[in-house]
């Protein structure tokens, strides 16, 4: 086969699928060819690129095509530089573009055995800055989920106040209302990593994580307006409307600090069906499944209430035996989402490293990154804004040689000081038997090729 | 005449007290709710208020016997937990892991040899108002809180007894829990003497910020088997069309590196 392109051509733009398929003989052929030529090539292009794409591991990387005259997206305009477009409100509520539809929530194949018990994954391989939209909101469900009449909703405030009250939605949301923007992580994300490398991507690594503004009142302050009683009242009982009536206990000092919210919005539209609508408890820095969704009822009481997910699950088991019982906080932690594992860097040259960090005790003050498994550091720079208990993004410029390997990690800082552990540290104390709070330092490593696996360094 | 005036006073003194603290109440929070809410009735409080804590706070009166939840379960859990509560096709097993020493020493052996291949709820829990209170707000599955009073009793006496903690003969109620709760083969299994409790706790870690020459060594200790690079799909479809990296095919083995070099540095070879 010969080419009409010069070998020295320069480089030119990285080209999509069906174009990736498309050799330079074949680029010159559609230069000369006719416009019902060229459709035609490209639709026998197109489905011998899905034929090859499942065989070929080559046939489907990004390849540079050059043609003498230029790149063919610019000297043939597209359909959409000489149509007519679709009018406002086609989608009344509208959707991501259907090129986006590779990032969606994925269960872990193997994890769970039903569905209605089960976590889906958020795709923070594929997503900017630190609000996760809402539609791909990791999901955490003990007994399936509802989409709930709110104008059936009722929240109950009862036990240790001078009124037990009943309030509607349309009372919640003329109270003064306050919107903040927290993280929310499951206690078991990462859960499957304790003891050894076992899912491929950061969707399943990190991905019960996602961080939204949420809109709601204060808890302290309907509690005070029942009269709370904050010398006995030492702790809520926070209950969910669904099947599983999910109940958690929290410590009151976390109320009191006026934190934790009431929540009906969540990034400016009302709670999604799958994240509790139209009412949730928000616990911030504190783990997903204190956050209770449907929330029909807070009852105040003095001691611990020793729920199912306070005795049987959610509770950290320690080499000595015994388990960690009302562990919360979820501790300083970090991720370099670009590149994580399963992806496939481009070319040599330059790459923005990014991730997100997070702690449930403050700010992000700093992040470290590292490209030799720990060996040496530097100091990546935080993109604001920087909240409290909230994701916060951070990036580091690098050069990829295209040779050797490397291997990635972050390391996060919290405003308290406290420095994001490696496995090895965490290990000493806590074994790797437990399934909660691993806030382990992720390493990925980049082989000679570009393709980035998850490891563990040791 | 003049006692008199002091003790109008006094009074006047104390109506003015009581108006303070009721401004004062007014004057915070609950000024912004003013007319929002309204009193639970008893019933509406009976409905709902249905957590068991593990002093038997909310703990109905009742009992039940194990023969009686044998039948119930039977009838209504053995599908999902199995027989012998021992099932790990749909959820985590209930019974199993436990022996007649850690029934008397209240810890599980099995936990800390790591002898049982899975952690059964039995191994874990340490109360029983735990094992009480979730069944009745969230048991069966499919039909979350239609069991009767009787049959909770009675479905907690058979999963305790399958777990070898009480006979054949046993009846739970609401007048021997506690005593049946301290013969939980785990009962003191849990520890709070952790900082993960409130923010302001102490963390049982402390990894310093090196920055340079950290170690000489960094070896990668754990990776992901061949065989299971296409166990979660494949990535390639699980990316971005765009942007500075693409999915990985996994439904191919991996790239030969050199074909893959020539491929990344933009100068493939056709030939």
């Amino acid at each position: 086969m010969s080419f009409d392109i010069p070998s020295d051509t320069p480089l030119g733009l990285i080209r999509r699928a069906p174009e990736n398929f498309v050799s330079r003989s074949d680029i010159a052929f559609i230069n000369r060819a006719s416009d019902t030529d060229r459709r035609g090539f490209f639709k026998k292009a197109f489905a011998a690129a899905v034929a090859t794409s499942a065989a070929s591991a080559v046939a489907s990387t990004p390849r540079w095509a050059h043609a003498a005259q230029g790149d063919p997206v610019i000297l043939n305009l597209p359909e959409h530089s000489k149509g007519l477009g679709q009018p406002v409100a086609t989608m009344p509520y509208g959707m991501p573009s259907q090129y986006e539809k590779n990032l969606q929530r994925r269960e872990s194949p193997g994890l769970t055995r039903v569905g209605g018990s089960s976590v889906s994954f958020c795709p923070l391989q594929g997503l900017f800055g630190i609000i996760t939209p809402s539609g791909l909101h990791f999901e955490r469900h003990h007994q399936g989920w509802w989409d709930i009449d709110p104008t059936q909703h009722r929240l109950m405030i009862n036990g240790l106040v001078k009124k037990q009250m009943v309030f509607t939605l349309d009372e919640l949301m003329r109270m003064e209302s306050v919107s903040r923007v927290h993280f929310i992580e499951c206690g078991a994300n990462s859960g499957m990593e304790w003891a050894n490398v076992a899912v491929p991507t950061v969707q399943y690594t990190h991905g019960m994580l996602s961080c939204s503004e949420f809109t709601g009142v204060p808890l302290i302050k309907v509690l005070e307006y029942c009269g709370v009683d904050l010398k006995k009242g030492r702790f809520i009982l926070a209950e969910g409307a669904d099947g599983s009536s999910m109940t958690r206990t929290i410590p009151m000092e976390l109320v009191e600090s006026g934190e934790v919210l009431l929540a009906y919005g969540q990034n400016g539209e009302m709670l999604r069906p799958e994240n509790g609508y139209p009412l949730r408890l928000v616990v911030p820095g504190v783990q997903g499944v204190s956050w209770v969704k449907y929330l029909r009822r807070i009852e105040v009481g003095g001691k611990p209430y020793g729920t199912k997910d306070e005795a049987i699950h959610y509770v950290d088991l320690m080499p000595d035996g015994t388990h960690r019982q009302y562990t919360s906080i979820q501790e300083c932690k970090s991720v370099i989402t670009t590149p994580s594992g399963g992806q496939q860097l481009l070319s040599p040259g330059f790459y923005n490293i990014t991730g997100l960090a997070w702690s449930g005790r403050g700010k992000i003050t700093a992040v470290d990154v590292s490209t030799d498994g720990g060996k040496s550091w530097k100091t990546a720079k935080l993109q604001g804004p920087v909240h409290d208990k909230s994701l916060t993004r951070f990036n580091l410029p690098w050069v990829w040689e295209g040779k050797g390997e490397a291997l990635l990690q972050s390391r996060a800082v919290d405003s308290t000081g406290y420095v994001q552990p490696s496995y090895r540290t965490l290990r000493e104390k806590r074994d790797d038997k437990s399934i909660y709070h691993n806030n382990a330092i992720q390493s990925w490593r980049v082989d000679a090729a570009g393709e980035v696996h998850n490891v563990h360094v040791g | 005449m003049k006692n008199r005036i002091k003790f109008v006073g006094l009074l006047s003194h104390a109506v003015v007290a009581v108006s303070l603290c009721s401004l004062l109440w007014y004057t915070g929070a609950a000024v912004a709710f003013d007319g929002l809410g309204r009193v639970a009735t008893s019933d509406e409080v009976k409905a709902w208020d249905i957590d068991v804590r593990p002093d038997f706070v909310g703990l109905p009166k009742g009992s039940g016997s194990v023969a009686k939840g044998m039948e119930v379960w039977d009838a209504q859990c053995a599908s999902c937990h199995g027989v012998f509560g021992e099932s790990n096709e749909i959820f985590t097993p209930i019974v199993g892991g436990t022996t007649a020493e850690d029934i008397k020493k209240g810890r599980v052996q099995s936990l800390k040899d790591g002898s049982a291949p899975q952690r059964t709820t039995l191994m874990k829990v340490p109360t029983l108002s735990t094992l009480w209170d979730y069944i009745n707000r969230a048991m069966p599955w499919t039909a979350p809180k239609s069991l009767s009073t009787e049959e909770v009793y009675a479905v907690t006496a058979y999963i305790l007894n399958m777990g070898g903690v009480v006979g054949d003969d046993f009846v739970l109620s609401d007048q021997n829990m506690a005593q049946t709760q301290a013969k939980l083969p785990n009962r003191n299994g849990m520890q709070t003497k952790h900082g993960m409790w409130l923010p302001s706790g102490k963390p049982d870690v402390k990894e310093l910020r090196c920055m340079s020459n950290c170690k000489p060594d960094a070896r990668v200790i754990s990776f992901l088997p061949d065989y299971a690079r296409n166990a979660h799909g494949n990535l390639q479809d699980q990316n971005r069309l765009v942007g500075p990296v693409r999915g990985v095919p996994t439904l191919s083995p991996a790239y030969n590196k050199s074909a893959l070099n020539n491929e990344v540095n933009g100068r493939v070879q056709e030939k």
